[in-house]
């Protein structure tokens, strides 16, 4: 699968491709308005993470040349502006998602995986691994072909590392995930401990595997190696 | 005072007092020439009566004739003659006038007379008095017709004024139309317009660069905030980490964390203070507070806390997003400065939303609302309790703080 990444700041775009590429993602990057413009009408990419602000041009037009051109590339806007009437129109222009800067480059793999999988509709709303089996649509978790309760905070992070798996996620990535205002981080950081102890004890009642280490408690990571 | 008040009463007043000066000169004046003149014709009847005593050696008969009298009484010895001002009865008119009479000596044949010719001034106060009247009478209608007059004259001068005005009033920044102007002749008015026009132009002018700013800001702080955030996400996945340097890469990732929201809650000030929330409609606060509670339910139950939730329906009119910020502060607020176990109070009346808890001692009045002032034992941004009172002052809403009975107490008036 191939991702597109305009974006002007080249750091940025390089900790992006660096977190995104894996075995199933390959990356290719644009950092201006043309080179962004040529990609685009020469490839189709299963997602395309798009400044707005970019040298040479904006990337709403380039989502209306997406547009004319009947392409249906995932877009998800990554912006430095948090506005309600940028969000209302990068969505009206065929945008699937709207991320702030800064941001967690888990939450945006989250993102993009959540893109691609609405855009396969061929029963690809599945998240699959090993022996955890999640249907997202109906929000369903299996184990073992078993159905397993969980709380919405608990579903949420089980999507959330399934969508980041084998990466680090840190602390702060998964507070900012769960919550939109954050109270003090000492908190947070008890409550997040509380919901992956929950979510790690029911996967193992159903007999799963413990697939969720932690790392000194500034980060999680969902492994199976 | 209006303008125009204080111009009519100034120029009434200064038209009045002229006036009245004028009359009463013009008063003393003709009286001093009519008595000149009555004395004159005394002084020719006085020449008519030693003329016809000189040519016939005896007294002319006394006369009454109208309002003039001549009389003769003896006396022993010659006399100066002398003029005065006296009341007499006229049998006429069957009442007392003022008169004027000539006493003069007359020597018939070695006799001496007091020759008296007296004439009433009857007519003389008559005709001071008609032109008193007229004075008067001039004076009253001049003030009628000056006030009238300047009622609709100054009105139509200031109407150009009054157009500017009222263009300067209905003027909106978030909608900026151009000034509207009458056409005048008149030079002050003209500057005026013109200086307004081009004010308005430069403020509009400056509003949108300020707006500009505020995005291009908004912009530059998040990009190398994002660069540093996905620095930091990319560097953890490095298996040779350990304890040491994720603790301390924890430091920078809640260090860049606050920075963030630092620069997003100064973004949402100045926002706004530029009015850029101007979208209003009818929100419901009870629905509001229902739902932050919700989302707070974690962080409730984390402290032991207890929210009671007491808040009828209440509707207010202004920006969706910025209710739910300002109820969210204060909620929030009151959560971090609950001591473990207490309780939360939400209340509500027709305009009064409150939210109470508890404390041990009170904070301080003059400055809890100001930017970055935080308690000793607060870890938040400082921007929280600024941010709230900023909306409510958008609004007009009036934000209280209170301590009493150990509980802090916050009341928006809507």
């Amino acid at each position: 699968m191939k991702l597109l990444i305009v974006e002007d700041e080249k750091e940025l775009a390089a900790s992006m491709v660096s977190y995104l590429k894996n075995e199933n993602y390959t990356c290719e990057v644009a950092f201006n308005f043309k080179q962004a413009l040529d990609k685009i009408e020469t490839s189709d990419y299963e997602c395309i993470a798009l400044d707005i602000t970019l040298p040479g041009g904006s990337g709403m037009q380039l989502l209306k040349e997406l547009k004319n051109n009947k392409k249906t590339d995932g877009v998800i806007i990554i912006s430095a502006k948090n506005s309600i009437d940028d969000r209302i129109n990068g969505l009206r222009l065929g945008a699937d998602d709207y991320l702030v800067k800064p941001f967690h480059l888990s939450e945006l793999a989250a993102r993009i995986n959540a893109i691609i999988r609405r855009k396969m509709y061929n029963g690809n709303n599945i998240i699959r691994f090993n022996e955890i089996f999640i249907d997202t649509l109906a929000k369903e978790v299996m184990v073992k072909e078993e159905p397993i309760e969980l709380t919405r905070k608990e579903y949420e992070l089980l999507v959330y590392f399934l969508s980041n798996q084998r990466k680090v996620i840190s602390k702060n990535a998964l507070i900012s995930h769960l919550w939109s205002q954050e109270m003090g981080t000492g908190e947070s950081a008890d409550i997040i401990y509380t919901h992956i102890k929950n979510l790690r004890k029911k996967l193992h009642e159903k007999g799963c595997g413990d697939y969720i280490k932690s790392l000194y408690g500034m980060g999680y990571k969902l492994t199976d190696q | 005072m209006k303008l125009q008040a204080q111009y009519n009463k100034i120029s009434i007043a200064s038209t009045v007092l002229v006036l009245l000066i004028a009359g009463a000169g013009y008063y003393f004046l003709l009286q001093y020439v009519l008595k000149d003149q009555l004395d004159e014709t005394l002084r020719v009847e006085q020449v008519e009566i030693q003329d016809f005593v000189q040519t016939n050696h005896l007294l002319p008969p006394a006369t009454t004739y109208k309002d003039q009298r001549i009389e003769f009484k003896k006396t022993d010895k010659t006399f100066p003659q002398s003029i005065k001002t006296l009341m007499l009865y006229n049998a006429d008119e069957k009442e007392n006038e003022l008169s004027r009479q000539l006493d003069f000596p007359v020597e018939v044949n070695g006799q001496y007379y007091i020759a008296s010719v007296t004439k009433s001034q009857e007519a003389t106060e008559e005709i001071i008095g008609v032109i008193l009247l007229i004075t008067l009478g001039l004076i009253i209608l001049l003030s009628i017709l000056l006030f009238f007059a300047n009622r609709f004259l100054v009105k139509r001068l200031w109407k150009p004024f009054q157009t500017t005005l009222s263009s300067i009033k209905s003027f909106d920044l978030n909608a900026p139309s151009a000034i509207k102007t009458d056409k005048t002749t008149i030079h002050e008015f003209n500057e005026l317009n013109e200086n307004v026009s081009m004010m308005t132009e430069r403020v509009v002018k400056d509003y949108l660069s300020l707006k500009q700013f505020i995005d291009h800001a908004s912009h530059e702080m998040q990009t190398p905030l994002a660069v540093v955030n996905s620095k930091l996400d990319v560097l953890i996945q490095d298996p040779a980490l350990n304890e040491k340097n994720l603790q301390d890469l924890q430091v920078i990732y809640d260090a860049v964390d606050k920075m963030s929201k630092l620069s997003q809650s100064l973004l949402l000030l100045a926002r706004i203070e530029n009015n850029q929330f101007s979208e209003k409609q009818e929100v419901n606060i009870q629905l509001i507070a229902k739902n932050i509670i919700q989302e707070l339910d974690e962080w409730i139950s984390e402290r032991s806390l207890t929210v009671n939730n007491r808040i009828n329906d209440l509707k207010v009119n202004m920006n969706p997003q910025l209710a739910n910020t300002l109820i969210t502060n204060l909620v929030i607020n009151a959560i971090k400065h609950s001591n473990k176990q207490g309780n939360i109070l939400l209340r509500s009346d027709k305009n009064t939303f409150t939210i109470s808890n508890p404390g041990t001692q009170t904070l301080n009045k003059a400055r809890i609302f100001d930017r970055f002032w935080k308690s000793e034992y607060s870890d938040g941004t400082g921007l929280g309790l600024a941010i709230a009172k900023q909306i409510c002052d958008h609004y007009g809403f009036l934000l209280q703080y209170d301590f009493k009975e150990r509980t802090h107490h916050f009341s928006i008036i809507f």
